[in-house]
């Protein structure tokens, strides 16, 4: 059974991580699928707007070029015939554009014959020991034959700006570039000279900068031609990628972005793998929980089968009752004038019966009581009376007013709307008087009858009710007994029940009424009513009785026996019962024979007392007549060795008291004989 | 509560105690065991199984018997007595006037 439970918990956990992983799998892959979708056309648009941006930066360069070579050329159709005018406007120029590497006005062959063949005056900024500088010179000679060129060609043929395909500028600028030019006019209109401005493309790369869309990606601008403009960084074969381009009208030059697929997807990948590692970090540790749960869970089908949890629960409540009832018996074992006992037998469905007793400056409180209901509620509600008789008794002195405010108190905190039926008694040590006060339970039997009782409210039902009080009287070694319907609503296997006569009469039967006796009586008698039949209710019993620490026989050998439960009532240890009881039988019987001859009317008196002193605990008893001097101590010792033809009949009683105590003594008192026996404990 | 009852069989005279044996049932028992002191030829049990008590007048009347008994040669078996019993036996020197089984 339990392999077979075992076996069926692994796979069950097996399948729970199989199907998480599976999930967790799926998911997995919907989101890099969803995600790749996603990135790709982030990285697109991303691209595209930074190529856009880059095209507009890229035009406002272009155009700023075009206007400042239509500007220069403008200011050199003023001036033309002017070549210090022309040099400062270049120098002006250079100095104003950070964009313009270098500007120069070239003419044509021979335009000013005093210069020679070629004449350029041209302005470039150059950078020395961190300062930036522009130098003005005139720069063509037959080194640097601009007529050559094909910036001069084509700027003294077309109206308009024209873009040069990049260049190193070995005279002017000295630097890669790319140059606009643009024709010069003279008053008569005729084309005698080129206006040029350069682009370095050093500054048109840090204008291109936006164009690193990622870390690793790549851009580029190459002219009409093909002739790359920008490039960074060189080579991108071998790998997938996305290509972005533009054109830019103004120069006819592609700007592109070259964006690797491992590069669009680095991040993504780096995600997915860090989200597989805590996927499997995951599924350990679901795994693990899966194990213990279902040893843990093994653990509970095994011990706590559903039926137990309830036992359990039944236990609780029975405990709750338990712990609340007095279960030490004698509970006072320093009062010789007190005996009481009680019990509660819980059914198996614990309802929430309760008895409890304190004695407060010589009075004993003392109450029984039956909850309403059944289960951890009654005896929860059991556990409240208890603790409010308690606190309540500790502070009033009447049942009344006792019964009164517990009924108050209940009545408010019940929410379960739960009763309870309760007598309350006090009875007072040194007279007897009982006073008490019935909350609608049984009635209690004192010494055989029912004592009579008003019929107050069970407590919880109505706030402010006002109880009533009775009194009794209690003679000395009279028993009051006390129950709950457990034990006259008991029902035998035929549903009859043991009734109120049954009980009355076995009480009346007993001729022992030690409390323990009676409730034990009882007990066995219900027990042997009920049979086999299931106990449907807690019983609870209890029984008190009031008396003298002391017993007094008449001269008449007959009460001896009477003896014997009057030492039960004083609750020896039980190894000194026989003791006890032969010692003082013996000394009782003496005093019959020999201090009242001829059966004189006259009464024996045996009282009790606990004593202790540095040798310890000691039970004394005294026992005193009024009849004829008679000291027992001066009775002869027997010889126990005789044969049984030597031996005397009588004499064995005072050597049994001798031998059975630790101590005798005698005293003539007045017109008593005392007799003092002792016996240590 | 004290009940005594005598039986017969084969050579024996047997004794049934049965409670508690105090000064107060000693008086009946004195009247009960009188049988055990006309015999004259046969053994005498004293079974004590169910006897709780004994006390003096108890011992008096068991020692009646032995001395009634040895007068006329009988043996007196005492049979099956409890602890406390045993004890009482022991304090008398009872224990050493009577065959104990």
């Amino acid at each position: 059974m339990f392999h077979f439970k075992k076996k069926k918990r692994s796979y069950a956990g097996l399948w729970i991580i199989l199907v998480a992983a599976i999930v967790l799998e799926l998911t997995a892959c919907i989101q890099y699928v969803f995600s790749r979708a996603g990135i790709r056309a982030e990285a697109e648009q991303r691209a595209r707007s930074e190529l856009c941006r880059a095209e507009l930066e890229i035009n406002v360069v272009t155009a700023q070029m075009e206007a400042a070579v239509q500007m220069l050329a403008m200011l050199a159709e003023k001036h033309v015939d002017s070549p210090d005018s022309i040099a400062e406007a270049t120098r002006a120029l250079v100095s104003t554009l950070k964009s313009v590497r270098s500007a120069g006005i070239a003419y044509t062959a021979d335009y000013f014959p005093q210069q020679g063949h070629w004449f350029e005056v041209c302005s470039s900024r150059e950078t020395m020991d961190g300062k930036t500088i522009v130098y003005t010179r005139q720069i063509g000679n037959q080194n640097h034959d601009y007529l050559q060129t094909e910036w001069f060609a084509n700027g003294m043929t077309i109206d308009s700006c024209w873009w040069s395909e990049p260049y190193y500028d070995d005279s002017g600028a000295r630097a890669m570039v790319v140059s606009c030019s643009y024709p010069i006019r003279n008053a008569k209109g005729e084309k005698v000279a080129v206006a040029l401005v350069d682009l370095s493309l050093e500054y048109l790369k840090t204008v291109s900068d936006y164009l690193q869309v990622y870390k690793d990606s790549y851009y580029s601008i190459v002219s009409s031609k093909g002739l790359d403009i920008v490039a960074h960084p060189d080579t991108i074969e071998g790998k997938k990628y996305h290509i972005f381009d533009e054109e830019i009208d103004a120069t006819g030059w592609h700007i592109s972005v070259i964006i690797p697929d491992d590069v669009i997807f680095a991040d993504l990948k780096r995600i997915s793998l860090i989200v597989m590692l805590l996927m499997l970090a995951g599924l350990a540790i679901l795994a693990f929980i899966v194990y213990r749960a279902g040893r843990d869970m093994l653990r509970l089908v095994d011990s706590t089968a559903a039926n137990e949890r309830m036992e359990n629960e039944l236990n609780i409540a029975r405990s709750i009752q338990m712990a609340m009832v007095p279960k030490v018996f004698p509970p006072f074992p320093d009062r010789l004038d007190l005996d009481i006992y009680g019990m509660v037998n819980p059914a198996k469905e614990v309802g929430g019966d309760l008895y409890d007793f304190y004695l407060r400056t010589d009075k004993l409180f003392f109450c029984i009581g039956d909850v309403s209901g059944k289960g951890v509620p009654a005896a929860l509600v059991m556990a409240t009376i208890r603790s409010l008789f308690r606190s309540i008794a500790a502070q009033e002195e009447g049942p009344a007013a006792i019964m009164g405010r517990m009924n108050d108190t209940l009545s408010e905190q019940n929410g379960q709307n739960m009763f309870v039926t309760l007598f309350l008694g006090i009875l007072d040590m040194h007279t007897g008087r009982l006073d008490y006060c019935n909350a609608g339970h049984n009635a209690p039997v004192l010494q055989g009858r029912k004592l009579e009782v008003v019929p107050n409210l069970p407590l919880g039902i109505m706030q402010g009710y006002v109880y009533q009080a009775q009194t009794t009287q209690l003679e000395y070694n009279q028993l009051l007994f006390l129950y709950t319907d457990g034990l006259t609503e008991a029902e035998n296997d035929s549903q009859h029940q043991y009734g109120e006569e049954r009980m009355l009469n076995v009480l009346q039967g007993i001729a022992n009424n030690r409390p323990r006796n009676v409730v034990e009586t009882l007990q066995a008698d219900v027990e042997a009513f009920v049979g086999d039949a299931q106990q449907s209710d807690d019983l609870t019993m209890m029984a008190i009785r009031y008396q003298i620490p002391a017993i007094v026989f008449r001269n008449d050998i007959q009460q001896i026996p009477t003896l014997s439960e009057w030492i039960e009532g004083l609750n020896l240890p039980k190894e000194l019962d026989m003791p006890v009881n032969l010692a003082l039988e013996e000394a009782v019987s003496n005093v019959m024979l020999y201090a009242y001859p001829e059966n004189r009317n006259g009464q024996v008196l045996v009282e009790f007392a606990r004593t202790s002193d540095q040798a310890g605990e000691k039970i004394v008893f005294t026992i005193s007549d009024t009849g004829i001097p008679f000291d027992p101590t001066q009775k002869e010792e027997v010889d126990i060795t005789l044969s049984s033809e030597q031996r005397a009949i009588g004499g064995l009683g005072i050597h049994l008291v001798r031998k059975l105590m630790d101590e005798m003594e005698y005293k003539r008192e007045g017109n008593k004989n005392v007799l003092t026996l002792i016996k240590n404990l | 509560m004290m009940i005594t009852k005598i039986e017969e069989k084969e050579n024996r005279l047997i004794a049934f105690f049965a409670g508690r044996l105090d000064t107060a049932a000693a008086v009946q028992t004195t009247e009960d065991v009188k049988p055990l002191l006309q015999v004259s030829d046969k053994e005498i049990v004293l079974d004590c199984t169910d006897l709780a008590y004994i006390s003096s007048s108890g011992l008096r009347i068991f020692l009646s018997i032995r001395k009634e008994a040895a007068t006329k040669g009988n043996r007196v078996i005492v049979r099956n007595i409890n602890a406390d019993i045993r004890q009482v036996f022991m304090m008398t020197g009872f224990i050493s006037l009577f065959e104990i089984e």
